[in-house]
């Protein structure tokens, strides 16, 4: 197999598992087959995109060229490589997890939610492979017209506003923000590219990057940045299947994979004209990093509260991408923790949101104040929600703490040690609102009427959060190989 | 000796173009059932794409010497590209509003399709005319055909009237408005003649700039352009496949391409060119503003779309304004954009019956095919990537940047957003509500009007993936802006 036809794989795969299921809905079981066994194939083509990348291996494959001197491209580079290989590695788990969530269930029309998860797996996917700004944006509202049929999914009278917000807030922004910042870059640039160093290095003057620079993140609404951040609690509407994907494996990611890409890659040593617009975008990110957790404290659906949690989660990407303004060697340590922190974030979100899922399923609880005591009656499930907890507050040795580690330093290193405040307090609020949540499941008495099945939890419903949970110390060993597979962007990409 | 034949018919395109459709709406008065009326004319306006087409294709590219014979023709880049679209769309439309012919009442149905060909041939005749005076003429010809497309409806629906009425009346304005401003613009030039107008030396600024000011505002009023499009939503609202066809998707874009014409022979003089310019520009963004509002608004489809296509025109004036060949090329781009969606959000309407916008809720169930149409003409409103809506807004802000008319960018981003609100609610509907029950039995019309339907949906995708032809083709049109040489 050679590399392009591998990164053709990777982004074909989810749309005839889309197309499969689709076509294929009975019987369950041969529909749950397609939709685990093509997961694991685009995890598999990740894995083998990612070797190569290791071995400085390179593919570009171009599918239109919709405009002159711009094409809908897509190509392999680390950053891309590693997150395909985290979010498709943890999408087999989820795939597994969704197919036993909506037999437990008995979800209306699976075959179409497991189709659209696919699809926005696509959309995540070819965020990640993007190759310019062009194939970003369109990859960017590919994902959003994919996963807006998941938060409808329930299609009832709270759905549907839900919905709408979603859709309205995740294309208004990108049209009324990125759409012209891609605008202004083509007039400055005459490029769309990704390029190494940034393609506007060099270009642009001090008010041009900092207008640039809002608009990009103000743009790429997906981050969750405040108040671009609407559809995040809205999309809580949805199943559960639906809420791993959008808050966990999707979505948000892609919003923070957006913003590195952009900061990388577009801005490089222009980051440096923009501090202005940085510094002031680090403060609402960091203020949005303690209301989203204060926010979370006060809600009562598990689902909601993990909006808001994963929320100021996704926030710290963007602040550690932010921090890469600054000139000096901390400058890639904010890029560093921003992607060690779309990992972190991935592999908890994923087994909280699993974890709730499988919660609601068995046992048809989704109010925090009905968790006390469940993790005695399915301590593997909660085993795997306080292992997350963990990594979400930055507890070592999960993942959560690396990512937090390295944000704190390179915020504290930059001169900014307020924003380094502004990450611990968020983190001391994050504990708060899932610290005692989980100690209560483990500690509290067991409920006598817990399950709503008599036979428990299926293998299915287990399994995926532990694995999941179990990833999140994945970081204790993969830092440093994972520092290294990215440096060549950091070396050439950071100012 | 049927190479002979062929090749005195390309010699002849331009009057092929008008005369056939003309030759064809005669026969419909004499062809008997309505089905086989709609054969015949479906049948000629094929033959005349297939003729324009070629036509187009041999001006374009240079490979084909053009002739007038016989009657004052006069064929420009713009007008061998937009006569192509027209005929296009005129054969699309035609095929597509067979299977309601029963909507317009059997019997009126031969009468209907009669004045789509003369709407046809009226507008081909404005954008292929040699002088200022045969423009008007024809444009009135085409105009008059569609009030009375508009009237015939009036036997099912008496609101048609009201529509009928209005085109009447602010057409009459429209064309008052033409002539004065025709006569104003050739005294000033010296001449009415197209092929001297590109070189005519301007004796008299002002009196040239009011008369080229009065012709754009007479064809404004007639392409619908906000806030001049009061006979839009009366006309439209309540009509059959027939009239949304033949007036809100031909009858417009016939407007608008016969205004990128003019627009082109105006601006080329240097001394009115700027006067023109901000003319246009300050059409086109009142239309695209209070286009997207209404749209954004409305709740009947039809309206709906006009409202969209409305917004559309006012990109269309936008690229005019630019003067630039980049801005005439954006303005084509933006022609086939407009009436590619048109096609398919009526066509998609039509094959459902479908009028309201509460009659799409679980639209894509009941009619899939209908619905997928609708989806693509509504995404290319949007201006969604990969569609040729994306493209010609795309072209049209490339241009504006590299002018330095950057609130013409932001404009279009606004009818872009506006865009995301109104068909994001099609879409919504369509796909995440139940059917209506009231609605439900609503439907099962000939399954034949999907197909033209479905036709224009492809283009709006194909076109926006892969748009080289289209692009050059655009482009080479807008450099021949002062004619193409015998």
């Amino acid at each position: 197999m050679t590399v392009e036809i591998a990164l053709f794989c990777v982004l074909g795969a989810p749309l005839v598992q889309a197309a499969l299921i689709l076509l294929l809905p009975k019987p369950p079981g041969l529909r749950d087959l397609i939709h685990i066994g093509f997961s694991l194939f685009a995890a598999g083509c990740a894995i083998y995109l990612a070797n190569a990348v290791a071995h400085g291996e390179t593919a570009r494959i171009v599918l239109a060229r919709p405009l002159p001197n711009v094409d809908l491209a897509f190509a392999i580079d680390p950053l891309g490589a590693m997150m395909a290989v985290v979010l498709t590695g943890l999408g087999v788990l989820h795939a597994v997890h969704a197919a036993g969530v909506v037999r437990a269930k008995q979800e209306k029309a699976p075959a179409r939610l497991l189709a659209f998860i696919a699809l926005s797996m696509c959309g995540v996917t070819a965020v990640a492979f993007s190759a310019n700004l062009f194939s970003f944006f369109v990859a960017y509202q590919a994902l959003t017209l994919a996963a807006f049929p998941l938060v409808a999914h329930r299609g009832d009278e709270e759905a549907r506003p839900a919905a709408r917000a979603f859709l309205a807030t995740l294309l208004a922004s990108s049209i009324g923000f990125f759409l012209p910042a891609m605008i202004w870059t083509y007039a400055i640039a005459g490029a769309l590219d990704f390029q190494a160093g940034g393609v506007l290095a060099g270009r642009v003057d001090a008010f041009t990057a900092n207008v640039l620079l809002v608009l990009y993140v103000l743009g790429i609404a997906m981050a969750a940045i405040p108040p671009m951040h609407r559809w995040l609690p809205a999309s809580s509407n949805g199943p559960f299947p639906a809420l791993v994907a959008i808050q966990a494996l999707a979505v948000l990611p892609a919003g923070g994979i957006g913003i590195l890409k952009v900061v990388t890659f577009v801005f490089g040593t222009a980051m440096e004209q923009a501090v202005i617009a940085a510094q002031a975008l680090i403060v609402l990110v960091g203020l949005g990093m303690i209301a989203a957790a204060l926010i979370a404290l006060s809600k009562e659906d598990i689902r909601e509260r993990l909006a808001y949690s994963v929320m100021a989660q996704s926030l710290a990407v963007v602040m550690g991408a932010l921090l890469a303004v600054l000139p000096g060697e901390y400058a890639a340590a904010g890029l560093f923790a921003a992607a060690l922190q779309i990992v972190a974030l991935a592999c908890a979100a994923s087994t909280l949101v699993m974890a709730a899922g499988t919660t609601a399923a068995i046992t048809g609880r989704t109010k925090v104040s009905d968790y006390a005591g469940l993790g005695r009656v399915m301590p593997w499930t909660f085993a795997g929600f306080a292992i997350a907890s963990a990594s979400m507050i930055g507890l070592p040795p999960f993942a959560g703490a690396w990512a937090k580690l390295w944000l704190i330093t390179a915020a504290a290193g930059s001169g900014l040690v307020w924003a380094a405040g502004l990450a611990s307090v968020a983190a001391i609020l994050t504990f708060t609102h899932l610290g005692p949540l989980a100690a209560n499941a483990l500690a509290a008495r067991a409920p006598t009427d817990a399950f709503k099945r008599p036979d428990g939890a299926s293998i299915l419903l287990a399994a995926p959060v532990i694995l999941a949970a179990a990833a999140t110390l994945s970081l204790l060993v993969l830092a440093n190989p994972l520092a290294e597979f990215l440096s060549p962007i950091w070396a050439r990409g950071a100012p | 000796m049927s190479a002979a034949y062929i090749d005195l018919a390309r010699a002849h395109a331009p009057l092929l173009l008008i005369v056939m459709p003309l030759i064809g709406a005669a026969l419909m008065l004499v062809s008997g059932p309505a089905r086989l009326s709609w054969f015949v004319a479906g049948l000629v306006a094929s033959a005349g794409a297939f003729v324009a087409v070629d036509f187009a294709l041999g001006a374009l590219t240079g490979a084909q010497p053009v002739a007038a014979v016989g009657v004052m023709l006069h064929v420009d880049g713009i007008g061998a590209f937009a006569a192509a679209l027209l005929a296009v769309v005129a054969a699309l439309t035609i095929w597509g509003a067979g299977a309601t012919l029963k909507d317009s009442g059997g019997a009126a149905a031969p009468l209907a399709l009669a004045l789509m060909l003369c709407v046809t041939a009226g507008w081909t005749g404005a954008l292929l005319a040699g002088d200022l005076g045969s423009i008007i003429a024809a444009v009135e010809t085409a105009w008059l055909a569609g009030v009375g497309l508009v009237a015939v409806n009036a036997s099912r629906d008496r609101a048609a009237l009201n529509g009928a009425l209005r085109m009447l009346s602010l057409g009459g304005v429209g064309f008052a408005l033409m002539l004065l401003g025709a006569a104003l613009f050739a005294r000033a030039a010296g001449t009415s003649s197209m092929e001297s107008l590109a070189l005519a030396r301007i004796e008299a600024p002002g009196l040239a700039s009011a008369g080229a000011a009065l012709m754009i505002l007479g064809l404004a009023v007639k392409a619908g352009v906000a806030p001049l499009h009061a006979w839009g939503a009366a006309a439209l609202g309540r009509s059959t496949s027939m009239v949304t066809f033949g007036v809100g998707a031909l009858g417009m874009l016939g407007a608008l391409a016969a205004m990128s014409r003019v627009a082109g022979y105006v601006m080329a003089a240097p001394e009115i060119g700027e006067g023109i310019q901000a003319a246009l520009a300050g059409l086109g963004g009142v239309s695209v503003v209070v286009g997207s509002v209404q749209a954004v608004g409305a709740r009947n489809l039809l309206r709906l779309t006009a409202y969209a296509g409305v917004s559309q025109a006012g990109c269309v004036l936008l690229s005019l304004a630019l003067g630039s060949p980049a801005g005439f090329a954006a303005a084509l781009v933006q022609l086939v954009a407009f009436a590619a969606a048109a096609l398919a959000l009526y066509g998609g309407a039509s094959a459902g019956r479908v009028q309201t916008v509460a009659m799409l809720d679980g639209y894509a169930q009941r009619a899939p095919l209908a619905s997928t149409a609708i989806t693509a003409g509504a995404l290319s409103l949007m201006g969604a990537p990969l569609t040729i809506g994306f493209l010609g807004r795309w072209r049209l802000v490339e241009a504006g940047v590299g002018a330095g008319w950057w609130w013409a960018a932001g404009l279009i981003i606004i009818a872009s957003l506006a865009g995301v609100f109104y068909g994001g609610r099609l879409i919504e509907r369509m796909y995440f509500r139940r059917a209506n029950s009231a609605y439900a039995g609503e439907g099962g019309v000939w399954r034949v009007a999907l197909g033209p339907v479905l036709v224009a949906a492809i283009a709006t995708i194909a076109w926006g993936l892969a748009p080289g032809g289209l692009l050059r083709a655009a482009t080479s049109a807008s450099l021949m802006l002062g004619g193409i040489s015998p």
